[in-house]
């Protein structure tokens, strides 16, 4: 298909030009032409809304911050103003970028801030919002820093503020900078700490479009899905739908390869480019080596072989296909000389440290995934820690909990321990750890049965 | 009203009621530990895991709203597996210290470690620890060990829902997550020991308890605090003749599942029996001697007639002597004593109205859904009923006190009995005679001093602050030959003829019922007077969701009679 | 009611960011300064509820202060009307809120997945030793340095990834830490 033939860069076409953070150069390359067209069109019905909703709809824009879900859609489950009344829409813009492996919306924030507003500016128009709120992470302080000045900026010239461009319409962008938590790149754990609270996930249903920030209907999109809705608005849903490997993994998409590979960084390809191509830009696994395995979307992304992920397409589907995820496309290359359960216990660490501490499974099944990888792998694991751990991994997800967290928890300790279970049998081997009274699965097993079986259920 | 079907059961729960709500409704306790009736859903402990049809992934039962036609699913292989997993992951940094742990008897975890658990450990690593977090007092009334914490919330919702006074806070997070106030504001509000009710585990338990009985050896008798007018419905909890503390008891109308720390402390109060024999002081003579109650009643009574004949004879004002006889009740007693006392002095002796006079005490107060905070004021629990009765209510300072004989049949109806000038004052009268548990001014000062009981050793019923009459049952048997005022009061005035000493409580209240206000159509044993049992069981659900009961099923069973005294 | 002093977590023992559970106290009371002030005013107009300015006037509290003492924690608590135990609440959940003074140079060595696959943990060490042995999360005797180890930077292109303070430094690698360390005095 012709969607997947290379394309100039779109999200990544400033880039590198001198003062690609700055209004001026941005006005120049074309910037807020959309924004000034839409808002122009406003008063004719020209522009409404629902036509900007129906455009990023049509063009099969997914979100790009890790669940793939259809952006379109998202914005039409706020409900009609009809049904919320005086209730304000608030727009949230993720930029809580902390999955490892991941550092696009980092990139595109530092490089070309104004394509991020001008599409929080479109997709407020379409969302009816007033205030739209950028969350970014703590840690990115000259992030936080640069978009100040933009938002700024496009005070200073009219198209923020209040009766932006005299369209009548008011409009204010507040950048909000997170204080070190992974869990508020979860959507309502974003909500609650931007509200000023600890960012603990909440229960869904409501679910923010319905009920959200200060219990308002709210929308929260990605850093660079809101880069797309802009070009989107640019060039038409059409050019996007025809970027890609099918109409449901449409448009450019930017690829994060990082690990033992030549050349680390960002990449823009078409979504759903397939994996060779992919690990070509990046320069091949490093050092000529040979390659062990991938994260494919970041490390809550069940890891893949080397022959697991030979052929596959980098997009939603392909990746769902081969049992893993796409997440924030955050790709990890691992090469023949990684210690994989090293690895596996490198990421529990994360998210051992991570887990908002609200549910039982994942505040306690996290720091005890821990404890047992760090064991094996400090020499002192026992046989029977292997089915343990993947028993324990099964508990903590599949709706145990609130958010999705602990099911990323898991994966890796699942994906890795199945696919690599010679390098942790390894390490048990190696064991100094003498092996003493175990309870073994089956006797667990039977127990329960027992119990079942005497009506012994609560 | 939201029809649900759970295991099979059809019920009807009201709408905005959740399927975990919905299960106990129908019959089937689901597990849980965050969930609280009075506090909001968190849905975080993940224990009351249930199946819902047409949802493919199991659901946390308190975090779903019914809808009408659900269909639940609460004791499927899967579900059993959840609850399995999430009793296994509390378990495994719990300390499991149950053998050194107050709450041991009354613990959740172990409940549901019982129901719900695993019969074996799969743990090997080190348990989670917090140095300087365990055994720590917290507040006045509180003391924290967060080894034990299983991180529900219930207390931080409590103190920011309930008393809206925010000391609590989760600190850090993931598996460091733990309960603690910040540095310099403790856990110091006016119903900080509820925090303790509300922990699941020992990891809240209160100073004044603490180490004191075993759970499990605890009689429990429903009661109502005396320590204001609100009239909190409360457990106390006994063994041997010691009552150990009180718990509230649910009653959404007054203090739903709450109390506060005042009315909690005053379980010690009960304690102690100073007047173990009716004392009386022989014409003349500076001290009192004990005696038994024929001799005191007898003595009672020819104190009584003689004022009475006194007052009849001709000379009776030239000669300057005192006039008449009063008699001072109190808004401690049940509305049954005081309804005796009146009966007796004013009906059958006519001697006049009884008085009574209550204290004003620091404001108290409670909250419940009904009516937001209820306050208290006085410092006694049934000036109402004392009123309704037909007592006549004066100030401390307007009561008669001149006069050949007073009669008080509480020595401690007002703080100011205490106070050696209003000691004199009453002292005034020829021959004093009190009712007296406890030494005070006012017992040294009496001529004859008659041994009652605690609340704890009475029965009868009080009308709080919203005119709701309540019953308290006898919690424990007084030591021989101490009496209730009641019965003191039934043989006094059996000796006129005026009652049957063998009338019970129960006698009396329907004796009274015609001529007390607010009495008329009440039944002694109905659950309007009775309350909840003690301890919070799924039946408190149902006045919680505002459910019918069934009338024709016992949903409480009735107070057992005290245990006797194991130590003889 | 304090719990114990320095309380190591099991995790980070040391770190000014994790290892201490109760408020410190820096010794008197505190409060903005004018400019500060300011700044919060502004703040407070861009949000609904005044509790939303809770992250970013904490933010103002460690840019004047440094870090986020118990006596900072009663301040924002009173001036955005909320319970101080909420506050040291939110404070302790973020891991970037100080809660004990650092270095002139608070570096932060990533060790999540990309970084180590590119040796972040010897880079962590390897800082720690240079600078004096330092334990994570100390301070060093002359004041300038504390090292501790961070989560994801999202700068796993340039892994091993640091942060020093504010500033980002790429591809820490152990022949380029002694000219690192260098730079930073």
């Amino acid at each position: 298909m012709s969607g997947l033939e290379p394309i100039p860069p779109v999200l990544l076409a400033r880039l590198g030009k001198p003062g690609s953070c700055g209004i001026d150069g941005y006005v120049a390359d074309g910037g807020y032409a959309s924004w000034k067209k839409v808002l122009a069109g406003a008063g004719s019905g020209e522009w409404t809304p629902a036509k900007v909703t129906e455009m990023v709809k049509v063009a099969g824009l997914r979100g790009r911050g890790g669940a793939g879900f259809s952006c379109g859609m998202k914005w039409t489950f706020v409900p009609l103003k009809e049904k919320r009344g005086d209730k304000p829409v608030y727009l949230l813009c993720n930029a809580d970028e902390s999955e490892p492996g991941t550092f696009k919306d980092r990139l595109l924030m530092e490089s070309d801030p104004h394509q991020i507003l001008e599409g929080m500016m479109l997709a407020s128009f379409a969302l009816d919002v007033r205030h739209a709120y950028l969350y970014i992470r703590g840690e990115m302080v000259h992030g936080a820093e640069i978009l100040n000045k933009a938002v700024a900026e496009a005070k200073a010239k009219g198209f923020l503020g209040k009766d932006v461009l005299g369209s009548g319409l008011d409009l204010e962008i507040t950048i909000h900078r997170g204080a070190g938590a992974y869990i508020c790149g979860e959507e309502t754990a974003l909500i609650e700490s931007l509200e000023g609270k600890r960012g603990q996930p909440r229960i869904k249903p409501p679910f923010p479009a319905v009920e959200g920030a200060w219990g308002c209907p709210t929308v929260v999109n990605n850093v660079e899905t809101l880069a797309c809705v802009k070009h989107i608005v640019d060039r038409g849903a059409d050019w996007f739908k025809g970027i890609g490997r099918n109409e449901k993994n449409t448009g450019p998409k930017l690829y994060c390869v990082s690990g033992h590979v030549e050349k680390p960084g960002v990449y823009e390809a078409p979504t759903g480019i397939p994996w060779e191509q992919l690990l070509a830009l990046a320069g091949g696994v490093r050092g000529g080596r040979a390659l062990k395995a991938v994260i494919p979307g970041g490390s809550s992304a069940p890891m893949l072989t080397a022959a697991e992920i030979a052929g596959v397409p980098m997009d939603f589907d392909g990746l769902v296909a081969a049992k893993s995820m796409f997440g924030s496309a955050g790709i990890i290359v691992m090469d023949e000389t990684t210690d994989i359960p090293k690895a596996v216990t490198n990421i529990a660490k994360f998210y051992a440290h991570e887990s908002c501490g609200q549910c039982t499974p994942c505040r306690e099944g996290t720091p005890w995934l821990l404890k047992m990888l760090r064991r094996i792998v400090n020499g002192e694991g026992k046989k029977s820690d292997l089915d343990l751990l993947l028993q324990i991994s099964n508990q903590m997800g599949n709706g145990m909990t609130i958010c999705v967290f602990s099911d990323a928890a898991i994966a890796p300790v699942i994906s890795g321990i199945t696919k690599f279970r010679g390098e942790f049998e390894a390490y048990v081997a190696k064991s100094q750890k003498p092996e003493f009274e175990q309870h073994a699965p089956d006797d667990l097993t039977n127990a329960i049965a027992d119990r079942t079986a005497a009506g012994i259920h609560s | 009203m939201a029809k649900v079907t759970v295991d099979g059961k059809t019920v009807e729960v009201p709408n905005g009621a959740n399927a975990l709500e919905a299960c106990r409704a129908a019959g089937v306790d689901v597990p849980h530990f965050c969930y609280h009736p009075a506090l909001s859903i968190v849905g975080q402990c993940r224990m009351c895991m249930v199946e819902v049809e047409g949802v493919p992934k199991i659901q946390a039962s308190c975090t779903v709203p019914v809808r009408d036609g659900m269909v639940i699913k609460a004791s499927t292989e899967k579900a059993l597996a959840a609850r399995n997993a999430t009793m296994e992951f509390l378990l495994i940094n719990h300390p499991l210290d149950c053998p050194i742990c107050d709450q041991a008897g009354e613990c959740k975890l172990q409940d549901n470690a019982f129901g719900a658990g695993l019969p074996v450990s799969r743990t090997s690593e080190p348990r989670r620890q917090f140095p300087g977090y365990d055994r720590t007092p917290i507040g006045p009334h509180v003391i924290a060990d967060m080894t034990r914490c299983i991180q529900c919330t219930r207390c931080i919702r409590f103190c920011e829902e309930i008393t809206e006074t925010g000391e609590l806070t989760f600190i850090e997070r993931a598996g460091h997550t733990f309960v603690w106030t910040h540095e310099g504001k403790p856990l110091d509000n006016d119903l900080s020991a509820c925090t303790a009710d509300v922990c699941p585990v020992g990891a809240l338990t209160t100073k004044e308890f603490r180490f004191r009985k075993r759970v499990w050896w605890l009689d429990k008798t429903r009661s109502v605090c005396d320590g204001c007018e609100i009239g909190c419905n409360i457990s106390i909890e006994h063994r041997d003749r010691v009552v150990y503390r009180f718990l509230p008891r649910v009653a959404p109308a007054v203090n739903d599942f709450w109390m506060c720390d005042y009315g909690r402390l005053r379980a010690e109060e009960l304690n102690g029996q100073d007047f173990l024999k009716p004392e009386i002081r022989v014409a003349g003579e500076a001290t009192r001697k004990q005696t038994n109650w024929g001799e005191a009643l007898d003595a009672v009574k020819i104190a009584i007639d003689r004022a009475r004949d006194e007052k009849k004879k001709e000379d009776f004002a030239s000669k300057g002597r005192k006039d008449g006889i009063v008699v001072i009740g109190s808004a401690n007693h049940t509305t049954e004593e005081s309804w005796l006392l009146k009966t007796l002095f004013e009906d059958s002796l006519k001697v006049g109205t009884p008085e009574f006079t209550v204290d004003e005490g620091p404001r108290r107060r409670i909250r419940n859904k009904v009516d937001g905070w209820i306050y208290g004021s006085e410092a006694a629990p049934n000036s109402r009923g004392a009123e309704a009765a037909g007592l006549s209510k004066k100030s401390s300072s307007s009561l008669s006190s001149s006069t050949a004989v007073l009669y008080i049949s509480d020595a401690s109806f007002s703080v100011k009995c205490n106070d050696p000038a209003f000691v004199a004052e009453l002292r005034k009268a020829s021959v004093l005679i009190v009712h007296a548990r406890k030494r005070n001014a006012l017992t040294d000062a009496a001529d004859i001093v008659l041994p009652v009981a605690a609340l704890s050793g009475k029965e009868g019923t009080f009308v709080n602050a919203k005119g709701l009459v309540q019953r308290i049952d006898m919690a424990i048997v007084s030591p021989p030959v101490v009496r209730t005022d009641l019965e003191v009061l039934l043989h006094l005035g059996s000796r006129w003829g005026a009652f049957d000493a063998r009338w019970t409580p129960r006698d009396v209240f329907e004796k009274m019922q015609a001529s007390v206000a607010g009495y008329a159509g009440l039944t002694w044993d109905s659950d309007a007077l009775v309350g909840n049992p003690p301890s919070i069981s799924p039946a408190a659900a149902y006045d919680v969701l505002g459910l019918e009961r069934d009338p024709g099923v016992e949903v409480f069973p009735r107070p057992s009679v005290t245990a006797p005294d194991r130590r003889s | 009611m304090s719990g114990g002093q320095n309380v190591p977590v099991a995790e980070q023992a040391g770190n000014p960011r994790a290892g201490e559970h109760g408020a410190l106290s820096c010794g008197r009371a505190l409060s903005f300064s004018p400019e500060t002030r300011a700044d919060f005013d502004r703040l407070l107009g861009r949000y609904p509820t005044k509790q939303s300015a809770l992250l970013p006037t904490l933010w103002l509290a460690q840019r004047e202060w440094g870090w986020i003492s118990r006596e900072a924690v009663d301040y924002v608590a009173t001036i955005l009307e909320l319970a101080p135990a909420f506050v040291w609440g939110v404070v302790t959940f973020y891991t970037m809120y100080n809660r004990a003074p650092v270095g002139k140079h608070l570096i932060q060595v990533c060790t999540s997945i990309s970084c180590h696959l590119n040796g972040a943990e010897e880079i962590f060490h390897e800082c720690k030793k240079r600078l004096g042995s330092l334990k994570s999360g100390e301070v060093s005797p002359d004041g300038k340095f504390t090292v501790i180890e961070v989560e994801c930077l999202a700068q796993c292109d340039k892994a091993p990834a640091v942060m020093v303070n504010d500033d980002d430094y790429a591809v820490i690698t152990k022949d380029k830490l002694d000219a690192f360390l260098k730079g930073l005095a």
